[in-house]
């Protein structure tokens, strides 16, 4: 399913980021980080039309050649940030939307945890089961 | 048309494109020059009209792209200014050739040209040329400007008439299909009849007449024939024309709503003089003007319903695009037209949108690009994205570029060029090079990202031949990013900083860069970590100290009172607070830090040193080597200040791999100091000492320079030489000793240490070399009479030490001490217990400008001295001599040591004791006269009780006496001579004994003395005389007291008989009465009867009669007394 998927604090400094082919993790930071800036973009569109009932899901961010790249941001602007192949047509925007979803509710799991410094990276063994489960190939 | 202008924008389109092109030969930077003011005059003002003419210059374009002129007629190259240099007439006319040349390149589109000659002397034979412009040199052209606006206005009025032609063509007429070069083979053959291929005709030539007017400057009519050639296009399905149209149709909206341009660039285009609105209103729609150009008349008309709002220019560029896409050839067309549509977004501050527009651009396909041209297209892709706000994807483009620029098919890289696109991504990264701004706490970024694009940055400046640059970056790498790079990684950035510091060390200064940006310097305070930094003391012996009195002037400034209860609390930096010690000038000073070592191997940390401010301060730079991964540990930087003041220590400096850095400790976080503010005082002497004994390393609770220790037996001699070496650079002016016991505990008679200093102060001042010597006595007289088990003895004896007056001297001598000696030899190990004496010697010397400041420094000579039992005495008493005027003092000597010892007294012979052993001595001495002792005046302050000044009186009594008794002993087998004490074991009455009364007594029976051990005989029944006469040697009379005669008989088994009124009779009375003896003397005489034979004693008894005491006894001391023995014999045979 996802190739990389990456949690980006509020600051936009990432607070994890993992993606599947490891040998080429640079290109995911560089595609993550611009991302950044359509993320901004639509929040700061969104923000000034309703910033209570704002949708989190901010949809395809940007399709580049190989990759489609999806953007959710939290209330507390935590965003997320997921990777996912352009040939993989078979994967609907519903998909997509649980699968943030299920990144946000373990990302919640993780706040709550009080030996968790908001702030440092997240080294959860249970996110990274998640997030694992999440970019293991369906095909 | 392969080169896409990326630079274009919408208002473009309103332009006259005209070449500047150098002939010949010309200076690059004279003709730039040039191009720059020919370039100022962008927008003339045609004569009498309200009309605005737009001028783009150009110094290059290619032919290839003219030939979309009729597309676009602003990409069509009406003027042409060519710039020469002609130095002679001879050289003009092939100058002339040349600017023809020039001009057949553009001359299909040409409306007029102009050729600027410079350096030309003298005069030119051919007739003067309207196209034609000579100057003497570059600098001497001042109208220039102006021939550019003449110019200017001869093209507009070519401009005017071909819109005007073009405008008036009637559709009956035959209608020139315009087209773009890839059409011209489509329509070879095709039927130019057809209402079809009339309609497209129509079409384009609409369009080109919308295009034509909006560079004349008249929008409106634009706008309509725009509309028209949409209307006209889309009926026939000419889409590349049609996208022209709408394209024509947007900028011309974009015109008028954003006066102010697209571009971005600010003062590039200068705002029109009045709004499109208000020049309308002024001038009459179809107001012709007197030279027959009218403004704009279509102003009003249709405002409204041509003008595009601003979504619908969108919308239009999104058709006009999607159109444009359906040729492969069109490719630069639709960049470009991408390129403006991004540009008005961006003015309309719709970024997404924009940004979808710039993801198309970016995947259209120009076919093949040189690399040049795919720098350019990046680099714009990236200022676009900037534009927009998309600074990452800004960033991300211009790292492309900068990446394409040393392309390893590029035969030259340009490294350079490289190196300041990669600077300019710093922003969108979110790096900036500063590394206080990653000082606090830890770093929170893209590291991977961020440390990828340092590398790249180490690397550009490297191969751009800039070490130092790479140096830096390599050094902001390591300390920035240390957290996130690996242990592999550390090594090999280590290891090429280290190469490159070989060529070029890092040091503190900023770099700047050409184009202005500082670098500024990177100190590694992370190789390696300081986590405490701690100012020392100096040792004791150079620690200065201030003069107690002058103390008290400095203190007053802090507050007015002596106490309050509020405390200040210094909540302000600890670093500012001032620690309370000083350093001395000229002295070597330390601070401990306490560092540890991140990287996982060696570091080798050079000239490590202090920084410190106030003070004049040369440090003394340390190399160390820390372990991989170490844990904390101590380094200590030293250095000398040179002048006294106030010193801070700011931080230390060191070279780590190459590259030097001074560590500043206010941006240090996580660093624990106790203060960095230390006062230096001005520079002391130093003494450096040495002794005649050994030196010894005993343990103390004191601070001692130095300590020496010796061993010796009780009241046993040692002379110890101290030598004092200035071994500083001041004089020492004055020095002191002082000497202080440390433990007290035991009693100790006479002086422990005993010194003359006078000789030694003669010496001063000691210059630096000088030494001096300085002769300390240690002498130690302790009493060891008072352990626990020798009194154990004493009291099983059983007898008290006294000296009754009755005891009897065969007594004492008849007691078997030997025996009792010998019975305490199991015991002898309890004697040898060692007692050990401390003392310190202290120096207090000063000089040099120290001295002047009040300060001085002190050395402490500790003197440790075990001390042995030599010989003691375990007992003592006395016994009346035969004279009243001596006594007899009996010791019993106790040889407590594990040698022979022989002991002496004054005129007395040597006694032998063997270890261990006990025995008596008699002494015969005079008795003491104590009166006679320089009584020293009670000095109520030094003796605040009674108690203590009897301490001393006998303190002085016990002097005397064991001066007159002069006690010495030898080890025999050592040599070793030392005196012995008995003042420890002297007791009242011992003492009372040894006193010289202040009367003295003769006694006479019969007319003779009966003094010493004489027996007076005289027989039963004969009255005995006995006479008493009294000598008073005191100073005052005495009385007045009674004496009484007793006798008694001594049975010699301890019983004394009184009861002797049968045996004995007194003649008179027994008991004498005396008022007063003055300095004279006293006699009584009375009589005894001796009834029975027998030997019979006289006691004489004293009271004290006055009435004020009551007849008390007088003390024994006062009278030393003789015992009469009288042996009455049997009556004489008659």
């Amino acid at each position: 399913m996802a190739v990389c998927i990456a949690v980006i604090a509020k600051e936009n400094y990432p607070l994890y980021i993992r993606s599947v082919p490891t040998q080429n993790e640079l290109k995911f930071h560089y595609t993550v980080h611009t991302s950044l800036d359509v993320v901004e973009e639509k929040i700061s569109a969104a923000g000034k039309a309703m910033a209570d009932q704002r949708e989190l899901y901010l949809g395809l961010l940007y399709p580049t050649e190989d990759y489609k790249v999806y953007g959710y941001v939290t209330n507390s602007k935590v965003k997320f940030v997921i990777v996912v192949d352009s040939s993989n047509t078979s994967l609907r925007d519903n998909e997509i939307r649980s699968m943030f979803r299920k990144l946000h509710n373990s990302f919640t799991d993780v706040m709550c945890n009080p030996f968790y410094n908001p702030g440092d990276p997240v080294q959860s063994k249970v996110f990274e089961g998640m997030v694992s489960g999440m970019m293991v190939q369906v095909s | 048309m392969s080169v896409p202008d990326y630079m274009q924008c919408a208002e473009d389109h309103q332009t006259v494109l005209v070449v500047v092109q150098p002939v010949g030969i010309v200076p690059e930077d004279q003709f730039f020059r040039i191009y720059k003011r020919i370039a100022s005059v962008s927008q003339v003002s045609v004569r009498d009209s309200q009309r605005q003419l737009y001028i783009r210059y150009r110094h290059h374009y290619l032919p290839e792209n003219n030939e979309w002129g009729d597309f676009q007629t602003h990409r069509k190259v009406v003027g042409l200014i060519a710039v020469t240099t002609c130095a002679s007439a001879k050289e003009w006319p092939q100058t002339s050739e040349r600017f023809h040349g020039q001009k057949e390149v553009f001359g299909s589109t040409l409306y007029d040209s102009r050729l600027l000659v410079f350096g030309l002397q003298g005069e030119i034979a051919e007739q003067q040329r309207t196209d034609v412009a000579f100057y003497p040199a570059f600098d001497q052209c001042p109208d220039v400007e102006k021939r550019v606006e003449d110019f200017v206005e001869s093209i507009f009025i070519v401009l005017e008439s071909k819109r005007l032609d073009r405008a008036t063509d009637k559709s009956g007429d035959k209608i020139h299909l315009l087209c773009v070069p890839f059409e011209k083979k489509d329509f070879v053959g095709l039927d130019t009849d057809s209402r079809h291929y009339k309609k497209r005709c129509q079409g384009r030539m609409r369009k080109h007449v919308g295009d034509l007017c909006l560079q004349a400057g008249m929008l409106q009519d634009a706008l309509v024939h725009y509309h028209m050639a949409v209307e006209l296009l889309r009926g026939v399905n000419d889409f590349l024309w049609l996208g022209a149209a709408l394209e024509g149709l947007c900028s011309a909206s974009v015109i008028f709503h954003y006066p102010g341009g697209t571009a971005g660039k600010t003062g590039a285009r200068k705002p029109k003089q009045s709004q499109p609105a208000d020049a309308g209103k002024r001038h009459r729609p179809g107001a012709l003007s007197a030279n027959g150009i009218s403004a704009d008349t279509s102003t009003e008309i249709g405002r409204a319903k041509n003008c595009l709002s601003p979504e619908d220019i969108i919308e239009k560029y999104k058709d006009a695009i999607s159109y444009y896409g359906k040729y492969k050839n069109a490719g630069v067309i639709e960049l470009e037209a991408c390129v403006k549509a991004v540009r008005v977004l961006a003015i309309q501050k719709r970024a997404m949108e924009a940004s979808e527009f710039l993801q198309n651009a970016v995947y259209i396909n120009l076919g093949q690009l040189s690399e040049e041209e795919k720098i350019q297209r990046y680099s714009i892709l990236s200022e676009l994205y900037d534009l927009i706000g998309f600074q990452r994807k800004s960033a991300f483009f211009k790292r492309v570029a900068a990446m394409q620029c040393v392309a390893p098919t590029i035969p030259e890289p340009g490294w350079r060029a490289c190196y300041k696109l990669l600077l300019e991504t710093l922003p969108g990264y979110s790096l900036s090079l500063d590394p206080k701004d990653f000082s606090k706490g830890t770093h929170r970024g893209w590291a991977a990202v961020q440390m990828r694009l340092l590398h790249e940055l180490v690397y550009a400046s490297r191969r751009m031949g800039n070490p130092a640059l790479s140096v830096r970056h390599l050094s902001f790498l390591l300390q920035t990013m240390l957290d996130f790079v690996s242990d592999q990684e550390k090594k090999e950035v280590t290891q090429s900083l280290e190469n490159y510091t070989s060529k070029c060390p890092g040091g503190m200064e900023v770099i700047t860069l050409p184009d202005g940006l500082k670098l500024p310097p990177v100190p590694f305070t992370k190789l390696p970590i300081v986590r405490s930094v701690k100012l020392l003391d100096l040792p004791a012996s150079l620690r200065p100290h201030k003069v107690k009195g002058l103390l008290g002037q400095n203190m007053s400034t802090a507050s007015p009172f002596i106490y309050s209860p509020i405390i200040m609390h210094n909540r302000g930096e600890e670093r500012c607070k001032k620690i309370d010690f000083q350093w001395v000038q000229g002295d070597v000073c330390e601070v401990q830090l306490m560092v540890y070592n991140p990287m996982p191997f060696e570091l080798r940390v050079e000239n490590m040193g202090l920084l410190t401010s106030g003070v004049e301060f040369e440090s003394l730079p340390a190399a160390l080597s820390l372990p991989a991964e170490s844990g904390l540990y101590p380094v200590t930087l030293v250095g000398v200040p040179r002048t006294s003041g106030n010193i801070t220590v700011n931080g230390y400096h060191t070279s780590v791999f190459g590259v030097n850095s001074d560590c500043l400790l206010e941006g240090l976080t996580n660093v624990k100091t106790g203060g960095c503010l230390v006062e230096v005082v001005p520079s002391l002497p130093r003494l450096q000492l040495t002794t005649s004994l050994p030196r010894s390393e005993y343990v103390s609770h004191e601070e001692l320079s130095s300590r020496v220790s010796l061993q010796l037996f009780n009241g046993e001699t040692q002379q110890l030489t101290i030598t004092l070496e200035n071994i500083g650079t001041e004089d020492i002016q004055s020095l002191e000793l002082t000497s202080k016991m440390v433990n007290t505990k035991d009693k100790m008679y006479g002086e422990f240490l005993s010194w003359d200093l006078a000789e030694a102060g003669s010496q001063l001042p000691l210059k630096p070399g000088q030494s001096v010597a300085v002769a300390v006595g240690v002498r130690v007289k302790l009493d060891f009479s008072g352990q626990e088990s020798l009194l154990q003895e004493l009291n099983d004896d059983g007898i008290s030490v006294t000296g009754l007056p009755i005891s009897s001297p065969l007594r004492h001598v008849l007691k078997p001490r030997a025996e009792k000696s010998g019975g305490t030899e199991g015991g002898k190990t309890e004697y040898s217990h060692i007692k050990s004496l401390e003392a310190v010697l202290n120096f207090k010397y000063s000089g040099g400008p120290g001295k002047v400041e009040g300060y001085y420094r002190e050395l402490s000579l500790g003197v440790h001295v075990d001390v042995e039992p030599s010989v003691f005495f375990t007992r003592v008493s006395t016994l009346p001599a035969t004279s009243t005027r001596q006594c007899h003092l009996l010791l019993d000597v106790f040889n407590s040591t594990e040698h022979e010892v022989t002991v002496s007294a004054k005129n007395n012979q040597d006694l032998v004791l063997h270890a261990s052993e006990c025995q008596r001595m008699a002494i015969q001495v005079d008795r003491i006269d104590f009166e006679s002792l320089p009584q020293r005046e009670p000095d109520p302050q030094r003796y605040a009780s009674a108690k203590q000044l009897e301490e001393e009186r006998l303190r002085a009594q016990g002097c005397q006496i064991n001066s007159k008794l002069g006690l010495c002993w030898t080890i025999i087998s050592f040599h070793r001579p030392g005196e012995a004490s008995v003042e420890g074991v002297l007791n009242q009455l011992v003492l009372e004994h040894l006193q010289l009364a202040p009367l003295q007594w003769d006694v006479a029976v019969s007319g003779k003395p009966c003094d010493c051990d004489v027996v007076a005989q005289c027989r039963v029944g004969e009255a005995v005389e006995l006479e008493v006469r009294l000598t008073n040697r005191s100073q005052g009379p005495v009385g007045p007291f009674a004496l009484t005669a007793i006798p008694c008989q001594d049975y010699q088994n301890g019983v004394l008989n009184h009861e002797l009124q049968d045996a004995v009779t007194f003649i008179g009375s027994n008991t004498f009465h005396i008022d007063a003896v003055s300095a004279g003397k006293a006699v009584c005489a009375g009589a005894l009867l001796f009834l029975c034979t027998g030997d019979f004693y006289l006691n004489i008894r004293f009271q004290d009669d006055s009435s004020s005491s009551g007849g008390r006894e007088l003390p024994l001391s006062w009278f030393c007394l003789p015992s009469v023995h009288i042996k009455a014999g049997p009556i004489a045979a008659r």
